[in-house]
């Protein structure tokens, strides 16, 4: 179905001026490659020669019909699991992909707990020593 | 007093961590250096004052460890690089193969030539005119000098100029 | 050889009589404080007025030596070059790491001279002075000792390189860091007071009273100056975004995220004297992430493309840091039990309840921030490997959290305290929730489909029925007691009620930004093309046409760019010139987008490759061409956002009520 669509970019194109160098879908998958010479930068905003040629090669491959998986894994093979800007669902790394689930979990337990607990303080009755409690009753007297 | 003690304790691990960031990040690769990868062969054009003795396109040789230095005209250090490659391929050329590959060099034919004249190489040195052989190393950027096993396998790889200390070491080890 | 007094040597020893007068404020603060002695306490006030005098003596003489090309101060030679604008000299002074954490170490002596003069006599006003004063020690420190920026050099060169092009190539460069500096240096006051509570072992209600100015101003500036980075990005960088999860960008995102929870819980506390016990922690670990983050963007350890030159400083922030870790939670861990309170939660579902339940939103937000951050870094301390955690993931976890506070921002505010009545809430939440499907089946019929911006625009109509029910809540009462029509009475109460109508304010421009950023994310068209000169080309709902290219010359800069026509319906719409600069000392050319901003969606236009008037042979130009939807709303909720934060800074006209409830010893 993508191919069709861009055969048609394609083809529309043609009968354009201008010339459709970069598909839309090339910056979708560039954002998710790191550029590898850039310190912190997608392949997609980078503009640096070695992103642009990686775009270059992203689309010539959707041309081809490869899809968004085995781009990424072109890149994956040749630069390391690091280009992925996503890191890989597997060893170490589902540590990061569960930390936002158990961190949920985690917070909204102490949240339970905290509140249970003021409930619980607050339906407790309070601890008083007998002098004060004398001196509240004096002073109730007094008063009225 | 247990408080305490968890406020000391996450406070070094946090410590630890971050003195191995300040002492990490100083001569970090850019990225992974995979080592062990198998090297993807290439079929390159191989410049013209090389064709005679070199043929009209190089491939990786089997069976002999390579060296592969990626460079581009436009790049200082890797002309500052090129007497220590060419005095290490002058002594190695019997048992190491050197290949040099001229990458991220779009349009300046003129300019990587003009490099060449300069430099005064006698090893070989290939044409990487799409840059797609760049992006099959992982190329971070240029110089940047491969060291390949006989087997095909990467022993290292070394990102920005390279000292004669560093080349010999590694042409060393290549050979054991 | 003679021995010349140069702007070097005045900058130097004011910076070094900074310090000594520091260090003499700190000794005498502290020994006032513990004899309670008077003149002492004074003292030492007098002297954070010479320290702020001192280094703002060591400020203009920097800002001098720029401004007059004195390339024999060590700082000058470094960063300026003769041929730039005049106020790029000026924006010099913070643009590289030596002169930003001068600009940072001023700050940090003005706000303590500030607090010395304004600050309320209390027994707490001497430990917070001796807290800002430790802090601003280091930082004095690290410019006198480790940095040297004033250093002479006894062969001046006869030119410098300049600042880094891409800090030359917009007038957001002056405003942004210092709004930042501002934002952090401001938080700094609210902790001087926690820790002076915790010093003093009076850590009720009575450190926060004259801190809620100082933190509604720092936040403010915080907010201004993170939304003012992202305006900077989305104009310089040339990808046509404002936020990428950047490492720098998350590390000074978390402590705003903490301050946020902070401002609200503070509430929590005037109000219900309760939480004390986390208003004080989250005050300390904002202050611990502020020093957190500025120690991983200077030391190199995390890169990114805020990367300073690493420099020396690293060590240093490592160690301060460590040292503000154990000093303020240790003080925290061995007072906590005289801090933390009785929790007298009536229930959940009360204003207490929303905002302890924000908070921890807030809280969560931040931690798998920060842990995707550092995640990189601690895999590789483990095991060596190097991997990525990129905007996929940050985008991934962050977005259900902030839908969640987006929710609980409507409901919150209409809440009353301790418990909520049935009924009326029934009511509330049957409008909003009505508004909210209203909104989107609305949204989805005109072609809004992709999950989040649905969601955005429901939960946005939710929050605005809600704003309308507070202010009919206000209104309604006061008009039927016959106060007048509904426009004068909530004129009046906005008047009168400066607080709660900024807040009000606030949360409007939260619900404009965040539809802003739903559009231009959701909905944002990307292209590359490679447009033929003197002929049309479409984009989008635009026709484009290269008209010729041009360049300028400057004497720090050359521009080359293209001449765009942008047409829409055959109507000539405007010109937009994107260029690529060449700056003297960089061989690497930056590119400068050219934005048609409307109300409705952005037309961005920014050069790809080369260009070159000169050569007839080109033919062509590739453009990276963007439109946005909706982005610059994100730009007017921050004018909004500032102007509420202002107005809700205003003094009250009359005494609140609350300020009666207050005055009660605890």
């Amino acid at each position: 179905m993508r191919v069709l669509a861009l055969i048609l970019i394609g083809l529309v194109s043609l009968g354009q001026a201008q010339e459709v160098l970069l598909d839309p879908r090339v910056f979708e998958i560039g954002r998710q490659l790191r550029c590898p010479t850039c310190i912190a930068e997608t392949v997609a905003d980078s503009a640096e020669g070695i992103s642009g040629e990686m775009r270059l090669i992203i689309q010539e491959q959707l041309v081809a019909g490869k899809s968004e998986g085995e781009i990424l894994a072109f890149f994956q093979e040749r630069y390391g699991d690091w280009v992925l800007l996503d890191p890989p669902r597997r060893g170490i790394y589902l540590l990061v992909w569960a930390s936002p689930v158990v961190v949920g979990l985690l917070a909204v337990v102490l949240l339970m707990i905290y509140i249970r607990r003021g409930q619980q303080q607050a339906a407790a009755p309070l601890d008083v020593s007998s002098d004060e409690l004398e001196r509240v009753r004096a002073a109730l007297r007094q008063e009225g | 007093m247990t408080r305490l003690l968890i406020v000391v304790v996450v406070t070094a691990l946090l410590a630890g961590l971050f003195w191995f960031g300040i002492t990490a990040s100083q001569g970090r690769a850019i990225g992974p250096t995979q080592l062990g990868r198998v090297m993807p062969d290439f079929s390159r054009p191989v410049f013209a004052r090389y064709q005679a003795e070199f043929g009209e396109t190089l491939s990786l040789p089997t069976g002999k460890p390579v060296v592969v230095s990626f460079w581009a005209s436009w790049c200082g250090p890797c002309h500052a690089q090129a007497p220590t490659l060419e005095a290490a391929w002058r002594r190695y050329r019997d048992q190491v193969l050197f290949i040099g590959v001229n990458t991220q060099d779009r349009g300046n034919e003129r300019q990587a030539e003009a490099f060449l004249n300069q430099s005064g190489i006698t090893f070989p040195n290939v044409k990487d005119l799409d840059n797609r052989l760049g992006v099959d190393y992982g190329l971070f950027g240029v110089p940047e000098t491969f060291f390949i096993r006989r087997d095909g396998t990467l022993q290292h790889r070394h990102a920005g100029p390279i000292t004669t200390a560093q080349l010999s070491a590694q042409l060393e080890e290549l050979l054991q | 050889m003679t021995f010349e007094l140069s702007l070097g040597h005045f900058g130097m020893a004011s910076i070094l009589l900074a310090f000594a007068l520091t260090i003499y404020a700190m000794g005498s603060g502290i020994v006032g404080a513990l004899k309670q002695d008077a003149s002492l306490q004074t003292s030492a006030r007098f002297a954070a007025f010479a320290v702020f005098l001192a280094t703002t003596t060591a400020l203009l003489v920097m800002l001098v030596a720029l401004l007059t090309d004195d390339f024999s101060v060590k700082y000058v030679a470094e960063t300026s070059s003769r041929a730039s604008p005049t106020w790029i000299k000026v924006v010099t002074l913070w643009a590289a790491l030596d002169g930003s954490l001068l600009l940072w170490a001023w700050m940090q002596t003005g706000y303590t001279a500030l607090l010395a003069l304004v600050a309320l006599n209390s027994a707490l006003r001497p430990w917070a002075l001796v807290v800002m004063q430790g802090v601003q020690l280091f930082f004095l420190a690290v410019v006198a000792f480790v940095i040297t920026p004033f250093q002479v050099l006894p062969i001046p060169p006869l030119d410098g390189p300049g600042p880094n092009p891409l800090l030359q190539n917009h007038w957001m460069m002056a405003l942004h860091p210092i709004l930042m500096y501002l934002g952090f240096v401001g938080l700094t006051v609210p902790f001087a007071y926690a820790m002076a509570a915790l010093i003093t072992r009076r850590p009720g209600t009575e450190w926060m009273q004259p801190v809620r100015l100082w933190t509604l101003a720092g936040w403010g500036f915080l907010a201004l100056g993170k939304i003012t980075g992202g305006w900077w990005s989305y104009e310089v960088l040339g990808w046509g975004g404002y936020w990428s999860w950047d490492p720098v960008e998350n590390l000074s995102f978390v402590p705003w995220l903490t301050a946020t929870a902070f401002l609200h819980s503070a509430q929590v506390q005037e109000r219900r004297r309760m939480l004390k016990a986390w208003n004080i922690l989250l005050v300390t670990l904002t202050f611990a992430l502020t020093i957190l983050s500025t120690f991983l963007i200077r030391s190199g350890v995390l890169s990114s493309v805020h990367a300073f030159a690493e420099g020396p400083v690293g060590p240093w922030f490592f160690g301060f840091f460590i040292l503000v870790m154990l000093f303020s939670f240790g003080l925290l861990a061995l007072r906590w039990e005289q801090v933390r309170d009785r929790s007298e939660f009536d229930s959940v579902v009360s204003r207490e309840g929303t905002i302890l339940a924000g908070n921890v939103l807030f809280l969560a937000m931040g931690f798998v921030v920060l842990l995707g951050t550092l995640f990189p870094l601690i895999v590789e301390a483990v095991s060596g490997q190097l991997v990525t955690i990129g905007a996929p993931f940050f985008d991934r976890v962050t977005v259900p959290i902030w839908l969640l506070i987006f929710v609980l921002m409507g409901i919150g505010p209409l809440l009353p305290w301790r418990r909520a009545e049935g009924q009326t809430l029934a009511r509330n939440l049957a409008w909003m929730v009505g508004g909210a499907l209203l909104a989107g089946v609305l949204a989805y019929t005109l072609g809004v489909r992709r999950t989040y911006p649905l969601l955005t625009v429901a939960i946005a109509a939710y929050n605005l029925v809600s704003l309308g029910l507070l202010i009919a809540g206000v209104v309604r009462p006061r008009v039927r007691q016959g106060l007048g029509n509904a426009a004068a009475v909530f004129t009046r109460y906005a008047y009168e009620n400066r607080r709660r109508f900024g807040s009000m304010v606030v949360h409007f421009s939260v619900v404009v930004m965040a539809l802003g950023v739903a559009g231009s994310s959701g909905y944002r068209l990307d292209q590359q093309l490679s447009m033929p000169i003197g002929e049309r080309a479409t984009f989008g709902q635009y026709e484009l046409l290269v008209t010729g290219l041009f360049e300028e010359r400057r004497p720090y800069k050359v521009s080359r760019g293209a001449t765009v026509e942008v047409f829409r319906d055959d109507q000539f719409v405007t010109t937009l010139t994107p260029r690529i600069n060449l700056f003297g000392n960089s061989p690497q050319p930056v590119s400068t987008p050219s934005v048609r901003y409307t109300f409705w969606s952005d037309l961005y236009l920014n050069l790809a490759g080369t260009v070159d008037p000169h050569d007839p042979a080109q033919q062509s130009v590739i453009l990276r061409v963007v439109q946005s939807p909706l982005v610059a709303w994100i730009w007017i909720g921050a004018v909004i956002l500032a102007l509420g934060t202002g107005y809700a800074l205003l003094p009250s006209p009359r005494r609140e009520p609350m300020a009666a409830r207050e005055s009660v010893p605890t």
